[in-house]
């Protein structure tokens, strides 16, 4: 007995962890109101079965709140992250949701707040939700993954914010939602642009364009491939003798290597203006196959190249302040 | 959309025509937008727009020049399932479907003003359940729940709802109605005794099987014969058609009863007539009325108001009693004749009038005359024209009571005997399931009064005369068994009494619902509560009780919407007792391998125990299936480390 008792309680506790809230709609005040419509009809009429029937549909109301309170409970955002985008694309999230329940939950709506305004008025905090995005249903006991994507607002870490989950199944009539603070957050790089032309490589780096003319043919030998080595670099013939995935390495690539200084973008004005510039030429560089480096002034990347490499270099333009 | 149709389907009964196929056309028109993608009218389809607008402003025209308003009850109903059909083809948004769907739930309550039965109560379940469904698929994205599944969960919040439903019918306090005026039309005619009477007419009445009232005696029941339910009391003819006494006059005084018989007392639920006659058996205790009735002159319960709803009142009867024995205020009224009509009945009158001076004879006369000439009681006579009682007494000979007692009436005032006719109804039938006796309308019956000196009115039935089985063992006896049952088993005793059996026990169930389900109104809920240890309950109380019921349930059915009892896996739950017994604790990413090897180490001379426990508990919980549960129950429970 006392077991039920504490199986109970500590269902109740699960229950109560996170705050749910619950309004009728609008159309629960349209049901309501025909509620009380047929009630004062029956009452006019002293009719039985019209009792009766707006009795059932004010106890369908009440057990529809119940069944949208369980719509909601128990479900956890237990993870979620995000693939850097450039400023102007959206960012998509993926969430992890778990439903804890052992019920189908179904058409749940998320919506996030990204910004937190501080007001006098306390029903502040229930809007400025916004970005609604329906997933139609979570399975019991399972995590469900969702992708749910924001437009980015600018260079830097862009917060998730405070997401709601709300729904409105079964009937309609009530909202319920509940609230999910965290703090994930996406790299939004620089938008690259600008119209400045890449700085020659020559004109900046140590070696000189003669080794250019022979650089294709300085080839240094095999690299076992890592991720992030580009494809065209790829040795195909070795693959086709023994199947694995080498990477030809030359004594210096073709294009030599470029060092983007902060000073060579001085002539534009404005800060973002840099940034995107800067972030326009790795991407050129990087696509033209050079090493490059970057130097800002809070920050010196050396020379390499590969997609880990331009994710340093993006993300350092992202959080440079 | 099905939810709808159904809803509207039991108006289709009451409503013109045209209205159904109004409706049922809108709703194919819908359908085959859904299957053939035929047009609705919308800003883009003007022609289907212009088409729906000139059907709608047409119902409206038609149901002006049927019912004359649009407000009355048959009316706004009429109305209401016309317009509803029209919305069905121009739903387009979310606020649209539910608009439909909560004016689906409304037609429902619609039905009741014309049945209260049962079915109609299930037919509402039904309703609500695929409107429910239907706001379920409304509400859910990409149409991920199957149609089964939608009406499942409907069922569902149906079931759950029902509890709460019954505290609320129970508790809730009851107002009595009217709150407003009640449209005209509100309560329509039904069929029943007539305060007048057209030959005829009561002919017509006996092929209804519809219930005129129920009665349940408190302990005897008086034999079959004396069972006359005394109703209007006819004095006034025009020849065709008998009235009653000008109310005003009759209403003055009470007659002078002297009874002397047993009293039996018992309890009538009478079913609406929208009339103010109460039904009463012959003759009822005038100190023990019922509050808002009174009695007339002529012996007739009367309700101050209409009998609009189904009513039950308590009586006693004494079925031997002379009616104003020495004078009558009307006894003129009695020996009214038309003038210039009947001239042949009235020559027969005289003859008699010429044999004899003394009523009792006069009578007997009478009663011989019908007795010993070719006289039959028929249920369907012949159609008569001219001189209806000329005719019937000397040519067509067959009739039913009223012919009788009218033909009777007749014969004894022209020979200068008081008479007068009263209506009503004669015999019933026990329902042996419940033992309430149920009086049909095809019961109705007509008999005679006849005033004299020192005797008062006595009650004359001439119908027994011709038909005895009618008065002394009810109607069915008289009526052919194709009357009393469908045409298609009438053929067969045996399948007809399986029938009557049937009908009894559906009839008793009827009567339950009446009295307890329909009937229950303040005055029902304030006994019932008074019951349950109320002893008066006031609607203070009444909320209170309904607060804390509510409650109740309420936290007992979310118990249930919510607990769901961890159907735990055997293997696991016998893995965990084994970990247990270790009294060593299991890291939260520790395996059951690394595990075993720890509690190996714990204790050694168990070793192959927890090898074997670990490898089974392996086996069953994530490879194949080939160990049983019953072996790794067997180690686990012999498994000790404690006792060495």
């Amino acid at each position: 007995m006392t077991r039920v008792f504490s199986q109970l309680y500590q269902r109740f506790n699960q229950l109560r962890g996170r705050r749910i809230f619950i309004v009728p709609t609008r159309f629960g005040f349209l049901y309501s109101g025909f509620i009380l419509l047929i009630l004062l009809g029956a009452i006019n009429y002293s009719n039985s079965l019209g009792h009766i029937l707006a009795f059932l549909l004010a106890s369908l109301g009440q057990i529809a709140m119940l069944h949208s309170y369980r719509n909601i409970a128990k479900i956890e955002i237990t993870h979620a992250h995000a693939k850097p985008v450039y400023c102007g694309n959206d960012v998509s999230f993926t969430l992890i949701i778990d439903n804890q329940s052992h019920y189908h939950h179904y058409h749940i709506e998320i919506s996030a707040k990204q910004k937190q305004q501080r007001s006098w008025n306390p029903f502040r905090s229930l809007s400025g939700y916004s970005y609604p995005q329906p997933l139609a249903q979570l399975k019991p006991q399972q995590a469900t993954r969702f992708s749910y994507s924001l437009p980015s607002q600018q260079r830097g870490k862009q917060p998730l914010g405070k997401l709601r989950i709300a729904s409105q199944f079964p009937m309609g009539i009530f909202l319920t939602w509940s609230y999910f603070p965290n703090d994930y957050t996406a790299i939004i790089y620089p938008k690259p642009e600008g119209t400045l032309p890449l700085p020659n490589a020559a004109e900046h780096g140590q070696k000189i364009n003669n080794q250019h003319q022979k650089g294709m043919d300085d080839f240094a030998g095999f690299k076992r491939y890592r991720t992030g080595d580009p494809i065209h670099a790829i040795a195909w013939k070795a693959m086709a003798r023994d199947d694995v995935l080498r990477t030809k390495q030359f004594s210096n690539l073709q294009g030599g290597r470029l060092m983007l200084n902060w000073q060579d973008v001085a002539q534009l004005s404005d800060i973002e203006a840099r940034l995107s510039q800067l972030c326009k030429w790795i991407i050129q560089a990087e696509s033209a196959g050079i090493s490059y480096g970057l130097t800002l002034p809070n920050n010196i990347i050396h020379y390499d190249h590969g997609e880990a490499h331009r994710h340093r270099c993006l993300t350092a333009l992202a959080l440079y302040e | 959309m099905l939810g709808l149709t159904l809803g509207a389907l039991p108006h289709f009964y009451y409503q013109p025509i045209w209205v159904a196929i109004l409706f049922l056309a809108m709703i194919g028109w819908r359908c085959m937008n859904i299957w053939q993608a035929w047009p609705l009218p919308s800003i883009y389809y003007k022609k289907q727009r212009w088409i729906q607008r000139s059907i709608a402003a047409l119902a409206i025209i038609l149901l002006l020049t049927h019912y004359g308003n649009l407000i009355g009850r048959d009316a706004g109903v009429a109305l209401l399932t016309v317009m509803l059909g029209l919305k069905v083809t121009e739903i387009r948004s979310n606020r649209d479907y539910y608009l439909s769907s909560f004016l689906g739930y409304f037609l429902v309550v619609t039905n009741f003003f014309y049945s209260q039965s049962m079915i109609t109560a299930g037919l509402m379940f039904v309703v609500v359940i695929i409107m429910t469904a239907s706001l379920i698929s409304l509400n859910d994205l990409n149409q991920s729940i199957t149609n089964k599944l939608k009406t499942k969960l409907a069922g569902q919040m149906l079931l759950q709802a029902v509890p709460l439903m019954v505290i609320l019918f129970i508790f809730f306090p009851r107002i009595s109605g009217p709150l407003w005026g009640l449209p005209d039309d509100a309560y329509n005619a039904k069929t029943g005794i007539d305060n007048s009477m057209t030959l005829g007419a009561i002919s017509k009445l006996i092929q209804s099987d519809e219930v005129a009232f129920r009665v349940k005696f408190d302990d005897t029941i008086p034999e079959q014969a004396n069972l006359y339910w005394r109703g209007p009391v006819l004095w006034h003819s025009d020849g065709t058609t008998w009235t009653e006494l000008n109310e005003q006059k009759h209403m003055a005084s009470q007659p002078n009863i002297k009874s002397s018989s047993p009293i039996y007392r018992y309890t009538t639920t009478i079913e609406p007539h929208n009339n103010n006659w109460l039904f009463a058996l012959d003759f009822p205790l005038s100190l023990a009325i019922p509050d808002n009735t009174y009695f007339t002159q002529d012996g007739q319960l009367k309700s101050n108001d209409k009998i609009k709803q189904r009513k039950q009142y308590s009586l006693s009867s004494q079925t031997q009693f002379t009616f104003n024995a020495e004078q009558d205020l009307f006894i003129q009224q009695a020996l009214q004749l038309p003038d210039q009509l009947h001239p042949r009945t009235r020559q027969l009158a005289q003859k008699w009038r010429n044999q004899t001076g003394k009523p009792n004879e006069l009578i007997q006369l009478a009663i011989n005359y019908f007795n010993q000439q070719p006289f039959y009681y028929t249920l369907e006579p012949p159609v008569l024209t001219g001189d209806i009682i000329d005719q019937f007494l000397f040519e067509s000979r067959q009739g039913f009571c009223e012919h009788y007692a009218a033909s009777f009436t007749v014969l004894m005032r022209a020979a200068g005997v008081p008479t007068r006719i009263v209506t009503g109804y004669q015999g019933g039938e026990v329902n042996p399931v419940d033992n309430f006796f149920v009086i049909r309308q095809r019961d109705a019956h007509a008999w005679t009064e006849v005033w004299i000196q020192d005797q008062g009115w006595i009650r004359i039935d001439p119908t027994a005369a011709v038909s005895k089985e009618r008065i002394e063992q009810g109607m069915s006896t008289v009526m052919p068994l194709t009357m009393r049952s469908p045409l298609l088993i009438s053929h067969s005793q045996k399948l007809a009494e399986l029938w009557q059996t049937l009908r009894n026990n559906f009839d008793a169930l009827d009567n339950k619902w009446n009295q307890w389900i329909l009937a229950y109104g303040p005055k029902l809920q304030k006994q019932f509560l008074s019951k349950l240890g109320m002893p008066n309950p006031n609607w203070q109380q009444m909320v209170l009780w309904l607060g804390i019921l509510i409650s109740t349930t309420l936290l007992l059915i979310s118990l249930v919407i919510f607990y769901h009892r961890k159907r735990r896996d055997p293997i696991v739950h016998l893995y965990q007792k084994f970990c247990h017994k270790t009294a060593l604790k299991r890291g939260a990413s520790e395996g059951p391998v690394d595990f075993a090897e720890r509690v190996k180490q714990q204790y050694p001379h168990h070793a192959k125990t927890i090898d074997q426990i670990s490898q089974l508990y392996i086996n069953l919980h994530y490879g194949d299936q080939s160990a049983s549960i019953g072996q790794l129950k067997e180690v686990v429970k012999e498994f000790n480390p404690k006792k060495k």
